[in-house]
């Protein structure tokens, strides 16, 4: 469990961290989301404890990070940004260097250290030197010394940047079932990725926390919009005088025209479905509809809606 | 603090800095051991280490200015950091691995005793005691460069700054009065003589225990200020 109670992080005048408050429940994955530069690894720093927040206070599994660090930091596994590894060592002599610096004990070390070489699937390179692994190899280096030693919480921050798509659905599955015996803090600047991934979502932008909802509501209220796209075919112009017909449209705008068909997008009021009153007054009036569906955003725009909704409060 | 000394001594034996202080140092002590044994005929051994300490300005920085800069500029500090170590524990882990690897380079030394033992009859206390000195003169240049090392992410200004200060210190014995008190080639003189006088070892003491902590300090208040 972490909980995260007003934290702030100031540099001079210059708020990277402004009031932040969250909860994340034993066994939640949770998404952290917001645009670069927004605070995420930041806040992460500051659950981790690399570094102390100006005001506020973070507790992990009931442990102030900062007051009591030792047994705080033994419930985290972390895997920073930009992956640092220790270049010159191997991938077993740095999972188990991590093993050590986890307080894991000497007897347990070996089967602890195979153990996440296994999860990680990093069975054939374990004796490779970590400076001639590719990129998507030393992220599972990282996430290894981030699994190593077993701790209840994991803080992984952006572990899926700079890897090719079929990587980065590895790491999502890998992190997938990790969830089921973990608690899980994962950060993205993708919100497609995250909601595959967690079953929760907190958006944060410029220091604050906008957001903090189920990752279903976060994409229902993504992809929800009150637009409609049809296409006709009326040689007569005969659509766009439905706008004075049916009282809930607010905008029809042509968007593409060939030879025969015109593509219109219709915005409406109301909750209301207007496809049905358009079928019906586009038969009345002897239109043709040949395609007709909502627009839905995707989850990008919605994030985006999000994020410039909170910069104006 | 054993994870980290082996650590430590990994880095410097992977790589090839370890091999070099090495080399560099049994050099410098090669050619000081002919300059008093065969040029001179002296088989003052003690002396051989006395001149030998001349050396270590300038190769300690090599053992040093990795130390914390290089792990603040790859970010590994945040693996270590974050870890259940305490930051005593960090600090004195690598304090006490370099100071290792500069009690391998003393032992090299030792073959060269070895050998004039074997010819001739040279006493042992005095290099005894030398080489003590030897120690604490090296733990003390090795804890200025990691307190170097830990207030910038460049290394080469961590050595720069370590060297810098090491020739400095070294010119102090020139003077005469208080600052001569800092001088930790001056208070070197003794040992070679076979006396191990507590002024001078606790001089020693008091400035390693200095940068240690100031190191520790230098970390736990870079979690405030980062």
């Amino acid at each position: 469990m972490i909980e995260v109670q007003n934290i702030t992080k100031k540099y001079g005048d210059f708020v990277a961290v402004n009031n932040a408050s969250f909860k994340i429940a034993e066994g939640e994955v949770v998404g952290f989301l917001g645009p670069n530069g927004a605070g995420k690894s930041t806040t992460m720093s500051m659950i981790t404890g690399f570094i102390e927040p100006t005001s506020g206070t973070i507790l992990v599994n009931n442990f102030d990070i900062n007051k009591k660090p030792t047994q705080a930091k033994k419930q985290i596994g972390y895997m920073p940004e930009n992956v640092p590894l220790y270049l010159e060592l191997t991938v077993k002599e740095f999972i188990s260097y991590m093993a050590d610096l986890k307080l894991v004990k000497r007897k347990e070390k070996k089967d602890e250290v195979d153990r996440v070489i296994n999860v990680t699937g990093l069975e054939n390179v374990k004796g490779k030197l970590i400076k001639n692994l590719s990129r998507g190899y030393r992220q599972r280096v990282s996430l290894a010394g981030a699994l190593v030693g077993n701790p209840p919480i994991l803080i992984l921050d952006e572990p899926t940047v700079g890897l090719d798509p079929k990587q980065v659905i590895e790491i999502r599955n890998l992190i997938k079932s990790l969830g089921k015996e973990h608690t899980i803090l994962v950060s993205s600047h993708i919100l497609s990725e995250i909601s595959q991934m967690c079953n929760k979502i907190i958006i944060i932008d410029k220091g604050k926390i906008l957001r903090i909802d189920s990752t279903e509501k976060i994409e229902k209220t993504a992809t929800d919009s009150s637009e409609v796209i049809v296409t006709v075919e009326d040689e007569e112009n005969k659509f766009e005088t439905l706008k004075k017909t049916i009282s809930n449209i607010s905008e029809i705008k042509l968007i593409k025209e060939n030879k025969t068909e015109k593509v219109y997008s219709v915005k409406y009021k109301g909750n209301e479905d207007i496809r049905k009153i358009l079928f019906k007054e586009c038969a009345n009036k002897d239109i043709t509809i040949v395609e007709m569906k909502k627009k839905e955003n995707s989850l990008e725009d919605a994030f985006l809606k999000i994020t410039e909704e909170g910069g104006k409060k | 603090m054993l994870a980290i000394i082996k650590k430590e001594l990994k880095s410097y034996f992977f790589t090839p800095i370890g091999y070099i202080f090495i080399a560099l140092f049994m050099i410098v002590v090669s050619f000081v051991f002919y300059m008093y044994t065969f040029a001179q005929g002296s088989l003052k051994f003690e002396y051989v280490v006395w001149d030998s300490t001349v050396v270590l300005s300038f190769i300690i920085p090599m053992l040093t200015m990795r130390m914390f800069a290089e792990e603040k500029k790859t970010g590994t500090d945040q693996l270590l950091m974050t870890s259940p170590k305490s930051i005593i524990n960090i600090v004195l882990g690598k304090f006490f691995a370099a100071t290792l690897v500069t009690v391998i380079g003393l032992a090299l030394l030792f073959i060269y005793y070895a050998i004039l033992r074997f010819f001739g009859n040279v006493s042992l206390v005095e290099p005894l005691v030398a080489m003590l000195g030897f120690v604490l003169l090296s733990m003390a240049y090795i804890s200025f460069g990691m307190f170097a090392s830990s207030i910038t992410e460049n290394q080469v200004i961590a050595a720069v700054v370590s060297i810098g200060f090491f020739l400095i210190v070294s010119f102090l014995q020139n003077y005469q009065g208080l600052v001569e008190m800092f001088s930790l080639v001056q208070m070197y003189q003794k040992f070679p003589q076979g006396i191990i006088s507590l002024k001078e070892v606790v001089g020693y003491i008091s400035f390693i225990l200095l940068f240690v902590l100031l190191t520790i300090i230098i970390l736990q208040r870079r979690k405030s200020v980062k």
